[in-house]
């Protein structure tokens, strides 16, 4: 029995001082209530740890719990996390389904805590897909759009000379010259390709964020409104209410046949991934993010080269990454609020974009990017300032993005376009209606 | 006295029913607290969670805003009958159920009765068919998805060997089901096997020496006596194949998202689909009550079919 009391002293003892030790060092700097600060995130994104370092000793009261899932798994997680009783306080999400989780009531307006000179400083197309009924729900930290890259031993060695600036951009027809007369082999399994396999998803074509932009830039944003030119570059109404009519055009399909003729009949590009194709020169053209050109600045595997985006009629090129909110559940709002426009703008904001290589949300930032300041990075940020748009911004964009990738895959795998868009009009309407 | 006594004494003279002893007691105090562990969780897991599904199917919500709930009636229901998802994802289903079952069967068969005579490298084979069993679903679907690429894959290069171009598989809407429905097969007939292998050799012997003391070939001993007796293992593995079958999620998740155009949308996957992605909580709920009706309707159908006619 004495040996219990014993060990029951000794374990309180250890215990009183370990809790002591923990309050001495937190109070050193923290003299109000200490806070946790729940993150979900997605693994290597931010907000990073320098930055957050630096806003604990600004904050030095606030402790963070960082909680990570594949970016793949994100927005399940979200789904079921955001509805239990003890949400995060902080989510790093996919910046189109802002206004989703906005009509949701998971994420907490933020237009009262962003700085005075936010709305100038803030890039056009990141405030319209951050932003949902005259509330900002997401400052935004870093923004992306895709260009398309390629390599420049192959294109010299077939006599081509891509343009390096947005006003000699190509059309697609001419975009696809210079995929054939690069690609090296048979059509439709060449040993070089002429338009890589994407790296998002699994590699198969149709997602809206890149292959969506084929039949939008057959479109005319000047058009008439009632016009299908217009509706087809808006590809949804502005109210986010009605999809009818605005994929299924005559000047939709046209550059939809064309779309498919690239995998089908011309076929200078593969139907499934190919990991690494660009990079291992086994594609003359590849079309990603400034990600790619980053990491081909810090290891340049081959000597590459960038064009701006080809387009049919009206250039464009969709905006959106990853972005930070605060929940409107949290425990903490206000401080949770704080901490999302802290990291969004200022100092903040530069430390956690020049992490990663993609481009900043903040035209005021743009200067401090050597590399977005020069050929050949300086095509993404063109593109953003001229041609940027989000991809169609809604309540149900996420089930809008789902039916319409699956659609353009369908198209890029041989299925009838005029069928395949009515037939997604009609269940993006469906979801529309509920 | 023992528990089944005392009961059929209760039912028998209700009114003259003696008060239980200790013993008793305490042997149904033992009984339930074995159970119990299983009971609650059978009760938590399945049983709690297939009430709240049926109340669900009833509602419109999404998971991100769950509380907004709103009562729609048999709305899900008759939006499965009033749009063509439910009903073509449905059928893909029983096509895939259907080219698993009739095709594991005899070649499981096949296989069992290989494993069952005394001919060479048995244990070889028995292993390789295994293999693929107790490999994960991801693995097993990722490897066939690169066998079956229509640029680079292996099966295409084999073909172009012997004359024949590319073919697109898991793109082409003709040809995305019929090779998730190979890989299925290359997957589970190890598992088929290995049930048939268990009935054979729970075979009386002494009835295929009799046959063929009679005079009946081998071929008359399978066709008249084995088969037959076979018939509750044939029936396990029919109605575990096809709950297998119409339970399949990984290959249409990993390898095709359902696609192209529909053509494996297989309905597991279609619930998944509608609950996280379309955001339809109360629209899933229902299509699975009705998948949970279908699975049952069908075992009990294939159950009242096949059921056994001889004993041994």
């Amino acid at each position: 029995m004495n040996a219990r009391i014993l060990f029951l002293a000794g374990l309180l003892g250890a215990t009183a001082l370990g809790s002591t030790g923990a309050f001495a060092q937190n109070s050193a700097a923290c003299t109000g209530e200490a806070v946790t600060l729940r993150i979900l995130r997605t693994p290597g994104n931010y907000p990073y740890p320098a930055p957050m370092e630096a806003w604990q000793k600004e904050n030095p009261c606030v402790k963070f719990e960082i909680n990570e899932v594949p970016f793949a798994q994100l927005a399940d997680t979200i789904s079921v996390q955001a509805a239990s009783s003890n949400p995060p306080d902080v989510l790093v999400y996919d910046g189109p389904n802002t206004q989703s989780y906005a009509a949701s009531g998971i994420l907490l307006p933020l237009t009262k805590y962003l700085p005075k000179d936010w709305d100038e400083d803030i890039l056009p197309a990141t405030k319209a897909e951050h932003s949902f009924e005259g509330e900002v729900y997401s400052p935004g930290i870093e923004q992306t759009t895709v260009a398309m890259y390629y390599n420049k031993k192959l294109v010299e060695a077939a006599g081509i000379k891509p343009p390096q600036t947005l006003d000699k951009a190509w059309t697609w027809p001419e975009a696809l010259a210079a995929f054939k007369a690069c690609q090296q082999g048979p059509a439709g399994a060449p040993s070089i390709w002429g338009l890589g396999p994407t790296r998002f998803g699994n590699g198969q074509p149709g997602l809206v964020y890149q292959d969506l932009i084929y039949q939008r830039s057959a479109g005319d944003p000047k058009a008439a409104p009632e016009s299908s030119a217009y509706k087809t570059f808006w590809a949804l109404s502005k109210d986010g209410k009605s999809v009818e009519g605005y994929l299924n055009t005559p000047e939709a399909i046209e550059a939809l046949k064309f779309y498919q003729s690239l995998f089908n009949s011309e076929g200078v590009a593969p139907k499934v991934g190919i990991p690494n194709a660009f990079f291992d020169g086994k594609a003359c053209f590849y079309i990603d993010t400034p990600a790619a050109g980053s990491a081909l600045i810090k290891d340049p595997k081959i000597e590459w080269g960038i064009t701006p985006i080809p387009y049919f009629k009206t250039p464009i090129v969709h905006t959106g990454s990853t972005t930070i909110g605060a929940t409107a559940r949290s425990k903490h709002p206000d401080i949770a609020a704080k901490f999302v426009v802290d990291m969004s703008t200022g100092e903040y904001a530069y430390m956690n974009v020049s992490q990663r290589g993609n481009l900043p949300t903040l035209k005021s930032l743009f200067p401090r990017f050597e590399t977005y300041n020069a050929y050949p990075m300086k095509v993404f940020v063109d593109q953003l300032q001229e041609w940027g748009q989000p991809r169609p911004p809604g309540p149900k964009f996420a089930q809008y993005d789902k039916l319409v990738t699956d659609a353009l895959r369908a198209v890029a795998f041989g299925g009838d376009p005029a069928d395949l868009m009515a037939d997604a009009e009609k269940k993006v309407q469906r979801v529309l209606d509920r | 006295m023992s528990v089944s006594n005392t009961l059929s004494t209760a039912s028998a003279k209700p009114r003259t029913r003696r008060p239980a002893t200790r013993r008793q007691k305490r042997d149904w105090l033992f009984a339930a607290g074995f159970l119990a562990p299983f009971m609650i969780l059978l009760l938590v897991f399945q049983y709690v969670p297939l009430l709240v599904m049926a109340r669900n199917s009833v509602y419109d919500y999404s998971l991100l805003n769950p509380a907004a709930a709103k009562f729609v009636g048999l709305r899900n229901f008759t939006d499965m009958i009033d749009y063509d998802d439910a009903a073509v994802s449905f059928g893909v289903t029983f096509l895939f159920a259907l080219g698993v079952v009739v095709f594991v069967i005899p070649i499981a068969f096949s296989l069992a009765l290989f494993l069952n005579s005394k001919l060479p490298a048995r244990g070889l084979v028995r292993t390789m068919i295994m293999l693929p069993v107790v490999t994960s679903s991801v693995v097993v679907a990722t490897m066939w998805s690169f066998l079956l690429d229509p640029s680079n894959g292996l099966i295409n290069g084999v073909l172009n060997i012997v004359g024949i171009g590319n073919q697109p598989f898991l793109t082409s809407t003709s040809q995305a089901l019929p090779a998730l429905i190979a890989m299925t097969l290359w997957q589970q007939v190890g598992f088929g096997a290995i049930l048939f292998l268990a009935g054979l050799q729970g075979l009386p012997v002494e009835l295929t020496e009799a046959a063929r003391i009679d005079g009946a070939t081998r071929r008359q001993v399978l066709w008249n006596v084995t088969i037959p007796l076979l018939s509750r293992t044939t029936l396990f593995v029919v109605v575990i194949m096809t709950v297998f079958s119409l339970q399949a999620f990984a290959p249409a998740f990993l390898m095709t998202q359902g696609g192209p155009q529909e053509s494996t949308n297989l309905i597991v996957y279609h619930i998944y689909n509608s609950a996280f992605i379309m955001q339809q909580a109360g629209y899933a709920s229902a299509l699975s009550v009705a998948l949970l009706l279908v699975v049952l309707a069908i075992s009990m159908a294939q159950m009242a079919l096949l059921r056994s006619r001889w004993n041994y």
